[in-house]
């Protein structure tokens, strides 16, 4: 709320107070950070910037070509506190919020998204799920190794033949006496490759339940890496249970309590891939920006062309929305505050810029962003995933939908 | 060992373009500046860290290092960012960036060094804004203790250190005794470069400084940050240098293209005359 200064001060206040309203009125736009709410979130960010160029970045590329993981890079964010960083103090975690999970993920994608999905995979999809949905004795046994990356986590919900679908989903789960019998398959998994643990969805009759899950258990096997377009410093592949015998101390919560568990960490699943394809914008700016100063045609900077304008500042106003809303909703979800419509729609607003950002940026380097040089190519593979994974567009259109008509607020 | 550092926030060397000189000539803008901690003096905290832990267990601090900074409210953004780091305790001595040059600074630390009685004070080797390099010096000076400048390598031994310093076709190694001031070169953050009595002569660091890791960041706000008037530590505030003027370095000239070896060699020497 923007009260128009020169007004408010003529009307309300006495000519000598009128300093005093200006001033006030400088200080909190100075002081008003949207993206570091605290000095620890200020601090925080300025680490994992430091950290992503000299660290990360020069790393980015073999990865990619390569199409591995750098397991011993996601080790390193283990050493920085960065594996726990939702999870509370007092289980070994930073004990931090929803946004400063957001600020960790937009700050590494903007130098390889790749690797951040494998961190996301591990830090969101299972850390941050496993601490919410386990008992004291289940976060004791599995978070210490996580939380260093000695372990690298995985989680199963999609499968061959349900995506979106979740509750088509076709892995089951037996009762036996004590213990549960697995069987099924999943696909499309992050870090399925490399994993020593998976949190997996299966159903118990017919109720959808969470297990933990080692590698070492009989019967469990992956496949992969399945190749695919971008993110490739993120490894993904199939896991298959053939007759697994996962004792029931490996329920993760209820039986039949999945959908609960699930439903809860979407919500940061979604903001921080939100917060990658901001990280992507991000970077693909600033590439963009500068190239389209330095390069000249007919004469001139390329960046005085108006078509040239009119990409720089498309991709700059959606850069900016996204950031707003991200970083609002971010202060608005949380464990105990759910924010189902505002993670939904940053997710479906910021995907498309980071993919139109990226395929702006490639346009205004022209032959050069197509090469692999400046990295807009990479960026923009990686950037199309966000589109996809951890909930289609659709999905997103869906929901948001879905929630406003059983909320009356349409 | 006790070891006390000077940190000072410069203008983020890596947006130097962003500097901006009014018309007038009088001052530098530093509104809109992002503040970033002198890179030498990042280096000199890495390496009083390293100096007091074993390598392989760096969260256990063997002795204390107090980390200082001279300036306004504002700059206490830096001392936290060293305490996130590894320091243990911090002081901003309050001062107004324009009512200190590099001898007053001295004196000021002169008087703080007799306070918190350290056995080592270790600084960079200049600060990327003034490139002044001289504080170091002046302070060795004024307290009378033994001083090594430009240290490329470092090895702590009893009651002192063994100081490694590059020189044109080698290297100097000067044996030092506590108490005694030293000043960092980049080098000095290589990952063989600082070794205390508790680090294995194998052991190998990352390259370049380390990074604050977020429990570390929790935790800094705990630790303690004392606030020094300038008066106690210098009675005498009069400044040896003031400025007279500041000017942007002129634009690049375009660069030329030569024909050959022949055409280079002839234009360094009668051009250039640098041959
Ligand atoms: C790189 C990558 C990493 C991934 N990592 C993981 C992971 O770690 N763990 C995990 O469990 N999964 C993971 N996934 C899977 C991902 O979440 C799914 O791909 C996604 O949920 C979509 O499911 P699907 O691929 O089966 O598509 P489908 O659900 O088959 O959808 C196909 C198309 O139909 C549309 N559609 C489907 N249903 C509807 C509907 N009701 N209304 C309108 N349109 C609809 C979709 O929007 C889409 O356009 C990953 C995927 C990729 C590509």
């Amino acid at each position: 709320m923007e009260v128009e200064p020169q007004i408010c001060c003529a009307q309300f206040f006495q000519p000598d107070q009128s300093a005093i309203c200006t001033s006030l009125r400088a200080m909190s736009a100075a002081e008003f950070d949207l993206e570091n709410p605290t000095e620890e979130h200020r601090m925080l960010r300025a680490m994992v910037r430091d950290f992503a160029k000299t660290v990360v970045e020069p790393q980015a590329d073999e990865h990619d070509r390569s199409g591995t993981l750098n397991v011993e890079l996601l080790r390193r964010l283990g050493e920085l506190g960065l594996l726990g960083v939702t999870v509370p103090a007092e289980d070994g975690g930073a004990g931090m919020d929803a946004l400063a999970a957001v600020l960790v993920h937009h700050e590494l994608s903007k130098a390889d998204p790749g690797f951040c999905l494998a961190y996301l995979a591990h830090a969101m999809l299972f850390v941050n799920n496993l601490y919410y949905a386990a008992n004291a004795e289940q976060r004791q046994k599995y978070l210490p190794k996580v939380l260093t990356g000695e372990h690298v986590g995985a989680m199963g919900m999609t499968e061959p033949s349900s995506g979106t679908d979740v509750l088509g989903m076709r892995t089951v789960a037996r009762r036996e006496g004590n213990h549960f019998v697995l069987k099924g398959h999943k696909a499309l998994i992050t870090n399925a490759v490399d994993a020593h643990v998976f949190l997996v969805y299966a159903k118990v009759d017919d109720k959808i339940t969470t297990f933990v899950l080692e590698r070492t258990m009989p019967g469990l096997s992956t496949d992969g890496p399945t190749k695919k377009m971008g993110m490739r410093a993120s490894t993904m592949g199939e896991v298959i249970f053939d007759n697994v015998i996962v004792p029931e101390e490996n329920v993760l919560g209820q039986v039949g309590g999945g959908i609960r568990n699930m439903m809860r960490n979407l919500e940061i699943e979604r903001l921080t891939l939100a917060a990658m394809s901001l990280g992507i914008a991000d970077r693909c700016m600033e590439i963009m920006t500068t190239y389209a100063s330095e390069r000249q045609s007919f004469g001139k900077p390329i960046s005085e062309h108006g078509q040239i304008q009119r990409y720089i500042g498309e991709s700059y106003a959606k850069t900016e929305a996204a950031r707003a809303l991200i970083y609002s909703v971010a202060r608005k979800t949380g464990p105990t505050f759910r924010n189902r419509l505002g993670t939904d729609a940053s997710k479906l607003f910021a995907a498309p810029v980071g993919k139109e950002v990226a395929d702006n940026a490639m346009q205004v380097l022209g032959g050069w962003g197509y090469c692999d040089e400046y990295k807009v190519e990479r960026f923009l593979r990686d950037a199309k995933l966000l589109e996809i994974g951890g909930g289609t567009l659709e999905s997103h259109q869906k929901n948001i939908t879905k929630e406003l008509m059983r909320s009356g607020a349409a | 060992m006790k070891i006390l550092v000077p940190l000072k926030r410069v203008a983020d060397p890596d947006n130097a373009n962003k500097v901006k000189i009014p018309a007038s000539g009088a001052t530098i803008e530093t509104t809109g500046l992002e503040w970033k901690p002198n890179p030498f003096d990042e280096y000199a905290l890495e390496a009083a860290l390293r100096l007091t832990e074993d390598g392989k267990a760096p969260k256990v601090r063997a002795g204390e290092v107090v980390v200082v900074t001279f300036g306004p409210k504002e700059t206490e953004t830096t001392l936290r960012a060293a305490l996130a780091t590894g320091a243990d305790r911090a002081i901003r001595v309050d001062a107004a960036d324009d009512k200190l040059d590099g001898h007053l600074v001295a004196r000021a630390l002169k008087a703080l060094v007799e306070r918190e009685k350290p056995d080592l004070v270790l600084m960079g080797k200049q600060a990327v804004d003034g490139d002044s390099n001289q504080v170091g010096q002046i302070l060795a000076e004024q307290l009378d203790y033994p001083m090594a400048t430009f240290a490329a390598t470092m090895k702590e031994e009893a009651g002192g250190l063994l100081v490694g310093r590059e020189v044109d076709g080698g290297v100097i190694t000067l044996r030092v005794k506590f108490p005694a001031v030293v000043t960092v070169d980049l080098r000095i953050v290589a990952p063989t470069s600082v070794y205390s009595m508790k680090t294995a002569p194998a052991f190998k660091y990352n390259d370049g400084v380390r990074f604050a890791a977020l429990p570390a960041i929790m935790a800094a706000k705990k630790k303690p940050l004392a606030e020094v008037k300038l008066a106690d530590l210098a009675a005498d505030q009069g400044l040896r240098v003031t400025y007279h003027g500041f000017q942007a370095p002129p634009a690049r000239k375009a660069g030329i293209k030569v024909k050959d070896v022949t055409d280079l060699v002839n234009r360094l020497k009668n051009e250039a005359k640098a041959l």
